[in-house]
C-alpha cells in the first residue's frame, strides 16, 4: 500500500496544542472531557485524528474555533496557538475572522450545514461579501473560480442552485469551496465524507488532497474510518476518552501501533478479504424472491409525474443458517428490497416465499401468522425501541401477540438477557439507560424472542463503533450458528458484507447487478460496478487487523 | 461553596425543588404564581354554593346597585342581587364551560386525529371534511344553535368545541404520522402487533404532550368565547349567572357602577392569564427543545 510519506520537519507548524484540558463546569466533578492533549499540524500537512465515540474528536476541533457551548464546556488549562497567535487569548469578535480567513471547518452533513433557502452561490459569495472588500463582479469571479476548482459541472448553473437541488457529493463541494475560498491556513474536516457514498467519498478525499497540495492548507481531519486514516493521513493521532493514546506518522502507526488501545482499534477494523465458505447448505431455500419490482407511482389525481422503480426484477435464494447480503450506494434499492420481504411495504409485483407461502401480496390480517417467521433489526438502535417502555415490555411484545403468557415470554426474555450478553436485570429499564450497542443487541434479543427463520438486518451495524460493530456482528453469526437463523444483511459497507456474508447481491438503481458467492463477487468482481465500488473502498489494500499489507504475509 | 452561603435566586430555586416535579424548580416563580392563583380560583368557584352569602338570583328591590356594605362585600347590581355571591357562582359555569369544551373537543379530536393518521385511505376525506369544519366561526355558530334550542350550556359547549376540533385533529395527525415512521413503530408491526395495540400502545402516547399543551389554550380560549358568547346574548340563558353574563347586565350601568364589569373581568383575566402561563410552561417542560431555545 501506498502511504502518504511526505518530510515535514522543514515545515513550519500551523496549529500547536499543548497540555489542552477542556472540562465540564467545575460542580461536576468528573473527568476533563479533554484530558491535557498536545498536537501540531504543519503547514501542508494532513493529520488525521481517530477515536470511537465520546473520545473527544469534535470537542478538540470544536476549542480549535472557539466554539466550544458555553457554560457547558471550558477550556481549563493549555495552549491553542495558530502560528503564532494564541487563539484562547482573542475576543469573540477577532474569533470570529480568524474563523472565516484563518481557519475553516466542513462537516459532516452538507444539507444541515448549507441554508436550504439561499442560493449556493449566494452562500459562497457572502464569505466574502462579509470578510473582504473586494467589489462584487471581482467576488463573483472568486466564487466561479473556487467552484471551478471543487470540480462542479456547470458551474453557472450550480452557482444559481438551492442547496437541495444538489446531490451529497455536490453539496459537500460546495462546503470545500465555501470553507476555501478565503484561503485558510488550517482546514478542520471533521467526518466530511461519513454520509457519502464511498465512490463519492473517494472523489471529495481526492479532491481534498489536491487543493491541499494547491494551496499548502493544514487538514485536519477527524474520522472514525480507519480506511479513510491510511488513505490521506500523514500523521495520525489517536484520541481514547479524553485522551490521546498514541500519535504516529501513518505507516508506523498502521504497522506498529504501541499502545493496547491503537491495537484494539486496528484490530476490529473488518478485512475485506470475504470469510472462509461455509459448506454448502442442505434442503430448499427457506426464503425465495422471484422477480420482485417496486415501483412508486408518480404524481396524484392531477399531476403526472415520472414512476420510481425502486426495485427491478429482483430474484435470490437464501438456504436456512445462510447469509445473504444486499450491498449497494444509497439509492440502490437495497432497503426496499429488505422493506418488501418484511412486508412493511407491498411490491408491485413479484412472488417472496417463504417457508413455501407467497407471502407478497398477502393483506394484514393474513401475514400475522407470517410475520413471526420474519424478524428484522434497524439501523438506528435510538429509534427502534420505544423509548416509553421498559426492555422487558418491548422484548415480550411479540411473544404475547402470537399467545405466550407475558410470565413465560419474561422468563425466555431475561435468557434472552444473557444470551446477547447483557445482565438479566436489564429488562426492567428504559432504552436511554443502555449504549448504542447494547440498544442494538436489544434489538437483536427483541427480534430473536420470535424464533424467526429469517432475520433481516437492515444496516443493522452501520452506526455502530468498529470495535462495538465487531461484537455485534460475532453476536448475529453466533446466534446463527446456534439457532439456524437465515440472515438477510443489508449493508453499503463491503467490510461488513466480507465478515459475515456467505452470498452477496450487488445493487445499482434498483437492478442486481451481480450476484454470486461472497469470495467470488468480492474477490473477482466481474461488473464494472462492484469493481468501483471495491476499488472505492478506503485502505482496501491494508490488512488493518493484522498489522501488514495485504498479500504480504 | 458551603451549604449556608446559597445566594438569594439558589433559595427560591430550592424552595421550588421542595416540590420535587422535575423541571419545576427550572421553569422559575411565574407558572408557580400562576398555578397558585388557578387553584385557589378552582376551589373558590367549586365550594361557591357554601361561600356565597346570598342566592346569586335572590332579588332586593330595596337595595339596587347599592356599594359595598358589611353583608354584601361587592355591593349589589340593578336588580339588587348580590354581586359577590354572583361572581362565585358564575365563574363555577365559566370554567365548567372551559374545561369540558376542552375535554369533548380533545377527546374527538384525538380519535378522528388517529384514525387520519394512520389509515392512509380515510386521511384526505377526514382532512377535507376537518377543513371545512374550521371556516366555521364559533360565534355564529353559537348563535345558530341557541336560535335553534334556545340558550343552555349544551349549546355552547357545541358551538365552541366544533371549530376546536379540528385543530386537535391536525395536531395529533401530524404527530402520528411522524411517529409511525419510528423504526419502533415498524418493529412492532414486524411483531405482528394488532392495529388497536399500535395505534393505542404505541402511537396514542407520542400525542399526549402536545395535547395537554393545546388542552390548556382550550381551557382558556373556550372561557373567552363563553364570556364574549353570554355579552352578546347568544350564551347561557341570564337565569344562570357567568362571567360573560355578569358583565353584559353590568353594560348599561357602566358609568354608575363600574365594579359590575370589574370584578367579573377581573376573575376571567386572571383565569385565563394563568391557564395560559400554565400551558406555556406546560409545553417548556414536555418540549425540551423548546426551553432550550428559550434560554
Amino acid at each position: 500500500m501506498l502511504f502518504k510519506s511526505r518530510n515535514f520537519d522543514e515545515a513550519k507548524t500551523v496549529l500547536r496544542i499543548e497540555d489542552l484540558v477542556v472540562s465540564l463546569p467545575p460542580a461536576a466533578k468528573v473527568k476533563p472531557v479533554l484530558n491535557g492533549i498536545s498536537l501540531n499540524i504543519r503547514q501542508g500537512e494532513t493529520v488525521c485524528l481517530v477515536g470511537e465515540s465520546g473520545s473527544g474528536k469534535s470537542v478538540t476541533s470544536l476549542a480549535v474555533m472557539g466554539l466550544l457551548p458555553k457554560n457547558a464546556l471550558m477550556v481549563t488549562g493549555g495552549s491553542i496557538t495558530l502560528s503564532d497567535t494564541d487563539l484562547l487569548a482573542q475576543s469573540a469578535g477577532a474569533m470570529q475572522d480568524i474563523r472565516a480567513r484563518r481557519v475553516a471547518m466542513i462537516f459532516q452533513e452538507p444539507m444541515t450545514a448549507l441554508n436550504p433557502v439561499l442560493r449556493v452561490g449566494d452562500q459562497i459569495e457572502e464569505v466574502l461579501e462579509s470578510h473582504t472588500k473586494l467589489p462584487a463582479d471581482e467576488r463573483r469571479r472568486r466564487v466561479i473560480d473556487i467552484m471551478e476548482q471543487v470540480h462542479l459541472p456547470d458551474v453557472e448553473r450550480i452557482y444559481r442552485s438551492y442547496p437541495h437541488q444538489l446531490s451529497g457529493g455536490q453539496r459537500q463541494r460546495i462546503m470545500i469551496a465555501m470553507a476555501l475560498v478565503l484561503e485558510p491556513e488550517l482546514l478542520i474536516a471533521d467526518e466530511p465524507t461519513t454520509a457519502l457514498d464511498v465512490t463519492t467519498q473517494k472523489q471529495i478525499l481526492s479532491l481534498i488532497a489536491e487543493l491541499q497540495e494547491k494551496h499548502g492548507t493544514a487538514v485536519l481531519f477527524i474520522t472514525h474510518d480507519m480506511g479513510v486514516v491510511a488513505e490521506i493521513a500523514d500523521t495520525v493521532y489517536v484520541m481514547n476518552h479524553g485522551d490521546m493514546v498514541e500519535s504516529a506518522p501513518i505507516e508506523t502507526l498502521l504497522s506498529n501501533p504501541q499502545e493496547d488501545y491503537s491495537r484494539k482499534l486496528l484490530a476490529a477494523v473488518p478485512s475485506l478479504t470475504p470469510r472462509v465458505p461455509r459448506p454448502a447448505p442442505e434442503g430448499a431455500p427457506v426464503l425465495k424472491v422471484r422477480r420482485l419490482n417496486k415501483i412508486y407511482g408518480g404524481g396524484g389525481l392531477f399531476v403526472r409525474r415520472p414512476d420510481t422503480h425502486a426495485a427491478k426484477e429482483v430474484s435470490f435464494d437464501v438456504a436456512r443458517g445462510r447469509t445473504l447480503g444486499i450491498v449497494g450506494e444509497s439509492g440502490s434499492g437495497k432497503s426496499t428490497v429488505a422493506r418488501c420481504i418484511m412486508r412493511l411495504i407491498e411490491p408491485t409485483n413479484g412472488t417472496i416465499r417463504l417457508r413455501d407461502a407467497n407471502i407478497a401480496h398477502l393483506s394484514r390480517k393474513e401475514l400475522k401468522p407470517h410475520r413471526k417467521h420474519l424478524q428484522v433489526v434497524f439501523q438506528d438502535p435510538f429509534r427502534s425501541l420505544n423509548p416509553r417502555w421498559t426492555v422487558g415490555r418491548s422484548l415480550i411484545e411479540g411473544p404475547v401477540n402470537y399467545g405466550q403468557s407475558p410470565k413465560q415470554a419474561l422468563k425466555r426474555a431475561a435468557e434472552l438477557m444473557e444470551i446477547v450478553g447483557l445482565p438479566r436485570d436489564s429488562l426492567d429499564r428504559y432504552p436511554h439507560q443502555f449504549s448504542g450497542g447494547q440498544r442494538q443487541r436489544i434489538a437483536i434479543a427483541r427480534a430473536v424472542a420470535m424464533q424467526p427463520d429469517v432475520l433481516v438486518a437492515d444496516e443493522a451495524v452501520s452506526a455502530l463503533d468498529v470495535s462495538v460493530q465487531a461484537q455485534v456482528l460475532e453476536l448475529l453469526d453466533d446466534l446463527q450458528e446456534k439457532l439456524g437463523i437465515t440472515i438477510v444483511f443489508i449493508t453499503h459497507d463491503l467490510r461488513v458484507a466480507a465478515q459475515i456474508c456467505d452470498d452477496v447481491l450487488v445493487m445499482q438503481r434498483g437492478e442486481v447487478v451481480e450476484h454470486g458467492p461472497a469470495g467470488e463477487v468480492l474477490g473477482n468482481p466481474q461488473h464494472a460496478y462492484t469493481r468501483s465500488l471495491i476499488e472505492a473502498a478506503p485502505g482496501r489494500s491494508w490488512d488493518f487487523a493484522n498489522f501488514r499489507a495485504l498479500g504480504a504475509a | 461553596m458551603s451549604e449556608n452561603n446559597v445566594p438569594p435566586a439558589a433559595a427560591t430555586q430550592s424552595v421550588l425543588r421542595l416540590f420535587s416535579i422535575p423541571g419545576l424548580a427550572k421553569l422559575g416563580v411565574g407558572p408557580l404564581i400562576a398555578g397558585v392563583i388557578l387553584l385557589a380560583i378552582v376551589v373558590v368557584t367549586l365550594l361557591s354554593p357554601w361561600l356565597a352569602p346570598h342566592d346569586p338570583l335572590e332579588m332586593q328591590p330595596m337595595l339596587r346597585l347599592k356599594g359595598p356594605m358589611p353583608d354584601y362585600p361587592l355591593g349589589t347590581d340593578p336588580y339588587g342581587r348580590d354581586l359577590y355571591s354572583r361572581v362565585l357562582i358564575g365563574g363555577r359555569v365559566s370554567l365548567f364551560i372551559g374545561i369540558g369544551a376542552a375535554i369533548v373537543s380533545v377527546l374527538i379530536g384525538l380519535v378522528i386525529g388517529l384514525i387520519a393518521g394512520f389509515f392512509r385511505m380515510m386521511d384526505t376525506v377526514i382532512m377535507r371534511v376537518m377543513d371545512s369544519l374550521m371556516a366555521i366561526p364559533s360565534i355564529l355558530l353559537a348563535i345558530a344553535l341557541v336560535a335553534l334550542n334556545g340558550p343552555s350550556i349544551t349549546s355552547v359547549i357545541m358551538a365552541i368545541t366544533i371549530p376546536e376540533i379540528p385543530r386537535v385533529v391536525r395536531l395529533v395527525r401530524s404527530v402520528v404520522l411522524s411517529a409511525r415512521e419510528e423504526p419502533y413503530v415498524e418493529a412492532a408491526i414486524a411483531l405482528g402487533s394488532s392495529m388497536p395495540k399500535i395505534l393505542f400502545r404505541h402511537l396514542m402516547p407520542n400525542t399526549m404532550a402536545p395535547l395537554i399543551v393545546q388542552g390548556t389554550y382550550i381551557v382558556a380560549s373556550a372561557i373567552l368565547t363563553e364570556a364574549i358568547l353570554s355579552f352578546l346574548g347568544a350564551g347561557v340563558s341570564t337565569e344562570i349567572p357567568t362571567w360573560g353574563n355578569i358583565m353584559a347586565e353590568g353594560r348599561q350601568y357602566f358609568r354608575i357602577k363600574p365594579e359590575l364589569i370589574l370584578w367579573p373581568g377581573l376573575m376571567l383575566s386572571l383565569c385565563i392569564l394563568s391557564i395560559n402561563l400554565l400551558g406555556d410552561a406546560a409545553r417548556d417542560m414536555l418540549d425540551p427543545r423548546l426551553k432550550k431555545r428559550g434560554e
